[in-house]
């Protein structure tokens, strides 16, 4: 029997899974493992240990409604709501740990639960569900989980829009950890929106000059010089804008921004031949971003206030056309996004083997549209939506599979009735003539007459057939009337005769003994034999009662799990449709977003150019 | 939060509360299908359930497992790092589910995988059954025999 886990372990492991970074020092609880006393336990970690959630599911429901899990209760449980977490099946988990973790469970393992199930919540954006698991939580944290919920705390509070809550709840932190960092930022993006923008510099500024260990950090530097930069741009400090801007790194995620914001510090300063200099650097960069979109409109403006008139018009030009060629790019992405298709590529590039709340879409399908949607993927709404997308297309397959599965049932099901229909007669048949009540009869008839010979000790009763025979011979010679004349030749025959008699009753009562011994115990076995045969005829007779009742019920049961499955496909294939709609609106959602702002540069554009035109024509009519 | 970032989010809970129930719906539905499954395919009464588990696991690392019943192959199972890890850090896998008369039948089990010493290692167990009416669960317990440095191999009634 092997060595499982404690049900503290369990937890832990579920935890510890939820929190993979931490991995090693949750699960190593030092505590003793215990003994694996149903192999239905086992079976169901066998799947929870390769993070296979649903067949695990699926055993543990399966075990505890035939009662297979006796010896471990509890933890059965207690898995079951870690699982279902794991699953993303947040509701089931929710309930179960509402109910269990309300009882004699360790107040750590209680806290740390509340957090992830917080952690769950907020990325399903329930708010209100993620503050109320936070508030249950009642001790101290350990500290790596007590900063993070900490930060959970206060970005429900920032997207609440309560920013002043948010930075009262993190003005206190303490440390130097990367937490502390996003901390400080979260409080400086909270001050901007509420336009204290001076004591947001002070915290941003702090920020952008930190010396980073690791790529995370430093692309958190560049983030808060970039939201620095543009508060001071906002703000009307285009000086001070400056150097922010200018800290962050020409190639990373958020240069293309700096650079187009060093370029407008300086235009606003009237600087527009050193505003070149950013925005000439952006041209050859990538048209989707949108600051490289707003720099080929940027570079004309620049050049026309330094009277660069011809050149500017040019740039226009080439922007105009630039951007049309991007919109006829966007309108072909949104149209095959709204053909489906996408989201079909996107679930046979992704393995259904394992679903639940750790996956996350790193990639999105090669094509066209991916360039387009990069940066949706890092928001919980899209991912959550693929999540659901995702376990959706995985309970059709299953659903899929049952439905085929179900038929064969189906069809196994009636080949057995016919083939027991056909059986049941030459079984009844047989049963009729094998008369067990005149076979009982006939046992205790032996018993008596073995009785009888017991106790007037008739050793003859007993003898073989050939005894028997040889003892009828002896006897008939004995009465032989010539043995009886009075000659010598007959008493010595006479007296062979005795001796052979003598000789074969004495062997027969010798032996009287042992053969009433073996009789008596074939008897009894015969007897025990008969009660075995009558057993199993009772039990031949109950499952020919019950057989009939058995069919109906396993056809009721088939029978009735075929519309089931069907109905329940039906609403999976309705809840994908309306899933598919819903990524399929958030996506052209952001397509459509950056069609509109090409529409307005584009705009723009040909405003500015035929202002261009506008110029350059009176400029002539003047001349002449 | 605007008004259309609003409607958004209300529109994810809604659908989402949908998986949720749906989810449910399927795993209750695959519960009462894989009870229906093994009633149907392997009533109580004849039904003999093979699970392989393993104790430590320090002196053997299992590739697989080839089951016979009655000199008849009936299981030849071949574990990923995967399987074989689960099965290490407690898992049991029912390897085999069969159904069998009442009476004796012999069941050989032959595990394959590498020994001490990473060496190939290919061990046998055998043991004959009494199978009596009801459900049977047999054990094939793979264990370290410390003081040998061995793995150990079992087949024994799930106790």
């Amino acid at each position: 029997m092997p060595s499982g886990r404690s049900l503290f372990s369990c937890l832990c492991l579920l935890l510890a899974l939820l929190a993979p970074t931490h991995a090693v020092e949750a699960a190593d609880d030092g505590r003793d493992p215990i003994v694996v006393k149903d192999p239905h336990y086992g079976e169901v970690l066998y799947y929870f240990y390769q993070e296979d959630y649903f067949p695990a599911i699926v055993r543990v429901l399966a075990a505890k409604d035939r009662e297979q899990l006796s010896d471990h209760v509890q933890e059965a449980e207690l898995l079951l709501g870690g699982m279902y977490l794991s699953y993303g099946h947040h509701v089931q988990a929710a309930e179960i740990f509402e109910r269990l973790l309300a009882g004699n469970v360790a107040p750590d393992i209680r806290d740390r639960t509340w957090f992830f199930l917080a952690k769950i919540w907020y990325q399903r954006g329930y708010l209100d569900k993620s503050q109320q698991a936070l508030a249950n939580i009642e001790r101290e944290l350990p500290r790596f989980l007590q900063r993070e919920a900490l930060m959970l705390e206060a970005q429900i509070l920032i997207d609440a829009g309560n920013y002043d809550a948010a930075i009262v709840k993190l003005e206190n932190w303490k440390g130097r950890s990367e937490w502390a960092s996003y901390a400080k930022f979260n409080i400086g993006v909270a001050l901007v929106r509420l336009g204290r923008v001076d004591e947001a510099a002070r915290l941003l500024d702090d920020l952008g000059e930190l010396d980073p260990f690791n790529e995370e950090l430093t692309s958190l530097r560049d983030k808060a010089n970039l939201a620095l930069g543009y508060a001071l741009l906002q703000d009307g400090q285009a000086q001070a804008a400056k150097a922010p801007l200018q800290r962050v790194r020409l190639e990373g995620p958020f240069s293309n921004k700096a650079l187009l914001g060093v370029g407008w510090a300086d235009a606003e300063m009237d600087r527009y031949r050193r505003a070149l200099v950013p925005w000439m650097e952006l041209r050859g960069r990538d048209l989707l971003d949108s600051a490289v979109q707003e720099s080929m409109l940027a570079i004309p403006y620049a050049m026309a206030k330094l009277d660069s008139i011809s050149q500017a018009a040019d740039h226009y030009l080439n922007a105009i056309e630039a951007f049309y060629e991007e919109t006829n790019r966007l309108d072909r992405t949104i149209q095959h996004i709204e053909s489906g298709q996408f989201f079909d590529d996107f679930v046979e590039d992704n393995p259904l083997d394992s679903t639940g709340w750790y996956w996350r879409l790193e990639e999105l399908p090669e094509g066209p549209e991916a360039r387009y949607l990069f940066h949706l993927l890092a928001t919980h709404k899209f991912q959550e939506g693929l999540k659901n997308y995702r376990d959706l297309s995985y309970l059709h397959r299953n659903l899929d599979e049952w439905q085929q599965s179900v038929d064969v049932y189906g069809n196994m099901l009636e080949t057995r009735k016919e083939a027991y229909a056909l059986r049941l007669p030459r079984v009844e048949d047989a049963l009729g003539r094998a008369d067990l009540d005149e076979m009982v009869g006939r046992k205790l008839e032996f018993d008596s007459t073995l009785n009888n010979i017991e106790e007037s000790h008739d050793w003859l009763a007993l003898a073989t057939q050939s005894e028997f025979e040889m003892w009828g011979e002896i006897t008939g010679l004995e009465n032989t009337p010539a043995l009886r004349a009075n000659i010598p030749e007959a008493y010595e025959v006479r007296d062979k005769i005795d001796l052979l008699k003598g000789v074969l009753q004495w062997q027969l009562e010798r032996d009287f003994g042992d053969r009433l011994w073996r009789i008596r115990r074939n008897l009894r076995e015969s007897g025990e034999a008969l009660v075995d045969t009558q057993r199993s005829r009772r039990q031949i007779d109950e499952s020919i009662r019950l057989e009939p009742l058995r069919f109906d019920e396993l056809s009721d049961r088939v029978y009735s799990l075929d519309p089931r499955i069907e109905g329940t496909k039906m609403r999976v294939e309705d809840a994908l449709f309306q899933q598919r709609a819903f990524l399929q609106s958030i996506a052209i959602g952001e397509l459509e977003a950056q069609k509109q702002r090409l529409d307005v540069y584009s705009v723009q554009a040909r405003f500015a150019l035929a202002a261009i035109y506008d110029i350059a024509s009176t400029v002539g009519e003047a001349s002449e | 939060m605007d008004a259309a970032e609003s409607e958004s989010r209300q529109q994810f809970q809604s659908l989402d509360q949908d998986v949720q129930t749906l989810k449910k719906e399927v795993l209750d539905l695959n519960r009462d299908l894989f009870l229906l499954e093994e009633e149907l395919l392997f009533p109580a009464n004849s039904q003999v359930a093979f699970f392989i588990s393993m104790d430590v696991g320090e002196y053997f690392e299992l590739d697989s497992v080839n089951l016979k019943i009655d000199g008849k192959e009936v299981a030849n199972y071949l574990y990923t790092a995967r399987e074989a890890d689960a099965l290490i850090r407690g898992g049991v896998h029912r390897v085999h589910m069969a159904n069998l008369k009442t009476g004796d039948h012999e069941i050989i089990a032959v595990f394959t995988g590498k020994g001490p010493h990473v060496r190939d290692y290919r061990r046998g167990a055998t043991v004959t059954i009494d199978k009596g009416i009801g459900a049977k669960y047999l054990e094939l317990e793979i264990t370290d025999r410390v003081k040998k440095q061995q793995p150990e191999f079992v087949i024994k009634d799930w106790e």
